[in-house]
């Protein structure tokens, strides 16, 4: 098995029961390693980018592993470096609302802890139990509640990382406010990894919403125009919904048991000012929708519920369907085209189809279900139909045989050897998650 | 058109004048004066040339032809950037833009705007007001500063507490790289374009990585309603500690200002005089905004809050022109203190919010030292300082005894885990304390992205990061050690 690397090269940097050999045989979603690491401190971090430098080594990142579908094109990197053991909070100044964590600290865990000083990170990822706040950054993931609260790049303070020499980077800061060199945060964010070893994340702080109600507004006869006049005119008047998220009839039967569009608008403010809203939108709903409000704990399930609906990288499923998602970014309203034609695509490709979009945000995920063929047909399809409105299509969850398959970011921009280039100066020996971004980077 | 007004010899100075006109090309020495600083006074030179392009192509051409011909150049705004960001240190060709000025379109159903560079902040609110809308980021200089000008410096502003700083609106970027090409960035806020985010690492890069020549902008939905609150302080820590309580409370403030008691002898003294009590220590003006059912709650915490801190006076104001009048008196606060001080010079540090008294009074003792004054007019929500050093420039050595003093005030934020600027930039002001809270290799990461951007360095070369020290030193050991 250990072909590449040597156990007592990495015992020297880390103890023997922080290494793991892989055994099993290769990983469906692939990103896996010969060797695993699980290191506790920075030092240990260092030291095993310092080693894959030395030895021309290849390393895969991984926070939980829920993420695993998302990009690369490895089936097995040299090394594997799980920061699932690199966790806890750094500092914490409750009168600064801001936070330094370590990368391996799971959103729910950091969420939980945050709650006792009625804090929180204004940012709602897909499965808070098992995504870190690493991988929630590098991915640059973002929930329904962007529209509200805006996104990793919104949030992020500061950062800390072990560059791939193994020297130690911080960018930004702890203050709110930071404009001292470039802001190399927005370099980090969502850069999959490819750069450095996030290593400890400084997060902006919200006060916790004094009071939270979900409006769920469903459309029985499936107009998509009755649904963008309505959300035209709910964002072109005063109410300051956090969420306008749309869900398609499958998902929406999957939620709340009507197979019909539903918006889901969110609200949190001080009680006043919630139930205000909630009468507002009474007031300026169409005749044929049916109305539902879901108060406090209610909309907190709710959203519970919504989070964990996508596929993860952590249940390593042996069904013969094939469940994937991607994501289909867009001008806001063309969210409804995108869900409309992703719904015409269950019938002609056989597929099972599962989406939502942001009309305030122009983010959908889409969640398909059906044979490897089918589904790579459909994301073709959607695709080109993406394009067509000037947007994009990413594959966050695809099996590693089907990413050999397709192209999970799409087509290289105009600027690419900006991006090569960065690659090129931060990572020439190109250890890090080798090829698992756009262009091959 | 043709050559026949222009009066030199000089063949660049010729070709500059072929791409942008007879007419858009300044090169006599005294037309060049004005282009010799920015909002950043203390340090001066002359360009070799000022051209005022009136497109993007113009541009590209002109970046073309400075980088073939191996000529330093940069991008010019307004010039009312506080760090020295546009201050042609290398004899630059300065590229204005100030004629690169239009509004280009407002898609109110998506709520963004498209603008040239030179387009004027205010301006940008003032255009889409009647709509109901308006652009989050207010620095004090917007009736003056224009949008291309934030986006090098992301400019921050008093509503930045809560609507977030420059780069929390910028959706899409045309730029002219240091090579000539031009490149658009964003998609006009499709979000998450796949790639490294180029949109917010050139957003604030100082003109330092290309010259920004469209900028598609985020627009907002004026809130429901608005109220303001100012609140006097016999004590300055009284002060502080209520901006604490009011964050704790779980308020989020649209802005939380503060003055301090010679900063308020400065703006009363000045154009716009809203009567403040000369011997408070402190002041307060905070706004809140939203939905009008929830903001009364608030404003009635604030003034608890305040209450309870020993607050003197504390009002809310009466109506849009009060609010406005005590806006007027806080935004033009700097320019003020000419008011009371033949020269001033501002600093822009940043600190956690909870370490806000003992800056306040680490500068207070710095100003002791220094012998001259210094008036705090400060974002304390976000915990963001201008300590402004008032001396006098005809006073042999006043001017060195300033800036070491702004120098210390930084230093005294850097070292409570704060930074040294928050929305001024670094310019070439900062360069050196820059080493207050980067180490060389963090630096040396920042300037290895600049040379995929701009290898030549020709492009605002000199400017954000401090000259090698480590390497310079180094060779001095050793050549020392051979001695």
């Amino acid at each position: 098995m250990l072909e590449t690397v040597s156990l007592s090269d990495l015992t020297s940097i880390l103890p023997q029961e922080q290494i793991m050999i892989e055994e099993e045989n290769d990983h469906p979603l692939g990103n896996s390693g010969y060797i695993t690491v699980f290191p506790q401190t920075e030092e240990e971090i260092q030291g095993i980018l310092e080693y894959a430098g030395e030895h021309d080594k290849k390393i895969a990142i991984q926070g939980s592993g829920s993420k695993r579908g998302f990009g690369g094109q490895t089936d097995k990197a040299d090394i594997l470096l799980s920061l699932s053991k690199y966790k806890g909070i750094v500092e914490h100044t409750v009168g600064n609302m801001t936070i330094t964590v370590k990368a391996g600290t799971t959103f729910h865990e950091l969420q939980t802890y945050l709650a006792q000083h009625q804090q929180r990170v204004s940012l709602d990822p897909a499965w808070p139990e098992h995504a870190t706040i690493g991988g929630i950054v590098a991915s640059n993931e973002s929930g329904p509640k962007r529209l509200g609260y805006g996104s990793s790049r919104d949030v992020v303070i500061g950062l800390r990382l072990v560059y791939p020499d193994g020297s130690i980077i911080r960018s930004g800061g702890k203050v709110v406010k930071n404009v001292a060199g470039y802001d190399m945060n927005k370099l980090f964010i969502g850069s999959m990894g490819t750069l450095g070893v996030v290593s400890e994340v400084v997060l902006k702080l919200r006060p916790l919403a004094k009071y939270e109600s979900l409006v769920l507004l469903t459309f029985p006869d499936g107009n998509l125009e009755t649904v963008r006049l309505f959300a035209n005119s709910l964002l072109e008047s005063v109410l300051e919904p956090v969420a306008l998220e749309l869900l398609n009839p499958a998902l929406s039967e999957k939620l709340t048991g009507n197979k019909v569009y539903t918006l889901a608008i969110s609200f949190e403010d001080v009680e006043n000012a919630v139930h205000y809203q909630e009468e507002f939108v009474k007031r300026i709903s169409p005749s044929q929708t049916h109305m539902e409000i879901l108060q406090q704990e209610k909309a907190h399930a709710f959203w519970e519920r919504f989070c964990i609906l996508k596929p993860n990288g952590i249940q390593s499923s042996a069904e013969p369907e094939t469940t994937v998602t991607v994501k289909i970014s867009v001008t806001n309203l063309d969210v409804l085209q995108v869900l409309k034609e992703s719904d015409l695509l269950q019938d002609s490709h056989n597929l099972v189809i599962h989406g939502h979009g942001g009309l305030g945000h122009g983010l959908c995920q889409v969640i398909l279900e059906g044979t490897g063929d089918d589904i790579l047909r459909a994301i073709t399809y959607l695709r080109q139909f993406a394009e067509s409105l000037n947007g994009y299509l990413i594959v966050t969850h695809l099996p590693f045989a089907l990413r050999q398959q397709i192209s999970v970011w799409g087509n290289q921009p105009s600027y690419f050897y900006l991006l090569e280039g960065i690659k090129a100066k931060v990572d020439p020996k190109r250890i890090l998650n080798h090829k698992r971004f756009v262009g091959g980077i | 058109m043709g050559l026949k007004g222009l009066k030199t010899k000089d063949k660049h100075i010729k070709n500059l004048a072929k791409i942008v006109g007879d007419r858009s090309i300044l090169y006599h020495k005294e037309d060049l004066l004005a282009y010799d600083c920015d909002g950043f006074t203390i340090h001066k030179h002359l360009p070799k040339a000022v051209v005022f392009p009136k497109d993007t192509l113009e541009v590209s051409h002109l970046v073309k032809y400075c980088s073939d011909n191996g000529l330093p150049f940069l991008a010019r705004g307004a010039g009312t950037g506080l760090s020295g960001g546009a201050i042609p240190i290398n004899g630059e060709v300065v590229i204005s833009l100030v004629k690169m000025k239009k509004l280009l379109s407002v898609d109110y159903e998506n709520r963004r705007a498209v603008v040239e560079p030179g387009f004027v902040n205010l301006k940008l609110t003032n255009s889409i007001s009647e709509k109901g809308y308006y652009y989050a980021p207010d620095p004090s200089s917007q009736y003056c500063c224009t949008i291309g000008g934030n986006v090098a410096e992301n400019a921050g502003g008093a509503h930045c507490l809560k609507y977030g700083v420059t780069t929390n609106h910028i959706l899409g970027l045309e730029v002219v790289l240091p090579n000539g090409e031009i490149i658009e960035i964003g998609n006009n806020g499709v979000p998450d374009v796949p790639g490294y985010d180029l949109l917010g690492l050139i957003t604030g890069s100082e003109g330092t990585l290309g010259i920004v020549t469209k900028i598609t902008v985020r627009i907002l939905k004026n809130p429901e309603a608005k109220q303001t609150v100012l609140a006097y302080f016999d004590d300055v820590s009284d002060g502080s500690h209520a901006v604490s309580d009011i964050i704790s409370a779980g308020i989020v403030p649209a802005a939380l200002e503060m003055m301090d008691k010679t900063a308020i002898e400065g703006v009363e003294a000045a154009a716009f005089p809203v009567g403040h009590p000369r011997d408070i220590e402190a002041l307060l003006l905070i706004e809140v905004d939203g939905i009008s059912a929830g903001i009364d709650e608030q404003i009635s915490q604030i003034l608890d809050v305040c209450k309870n801190r020993n607050v003197r006076e504390v009002k809310v104001a009466e109506d849009e022109a009060e609010r406005a009048r005590w806006w007027a008196n806080r935004k033009t606060g700097f320019g003020a203190m000419g008011a009371i001080s033949p020269d001033y010079l501002v600093q822009d540090g940043v600190i956690p919010r909870s370490r806000l008294p003992e800056v306040l009074n680490r500068i207070k003792q710095i100003s002791e030292e220094s012998g001259l004054r210094i008036a705090n007019i400060f974002h304390a929500g976000d915990g963001n300082l201008h300590p402004l050093v008032l001396f006098d420039a005809r006073i042999p050595g006043q001017t060195d005894l300033a800036i070491e003093a702004g120098s210390a005030c930084l230093q005294a934020c850097a070292d409570v885990g704060g930074t040294i600027t928050g929305e001024h930039g670094v310019g070439i002001e900062k360069k050196e304390e820059m080493r207050f809270v980067f180490t060389d290799e963090e630096i040396q990461a920042q300037t290895a992205i600049r040379e995929v951007f701009n290898p030549e360095n020709l492009l605002n070369a000199g400017k954000l990061f401090p000259s090698p020290g480590r390497c310079a030193e180094v060779k001095k050991e050793m050549k020392e050690a051979a001695l």
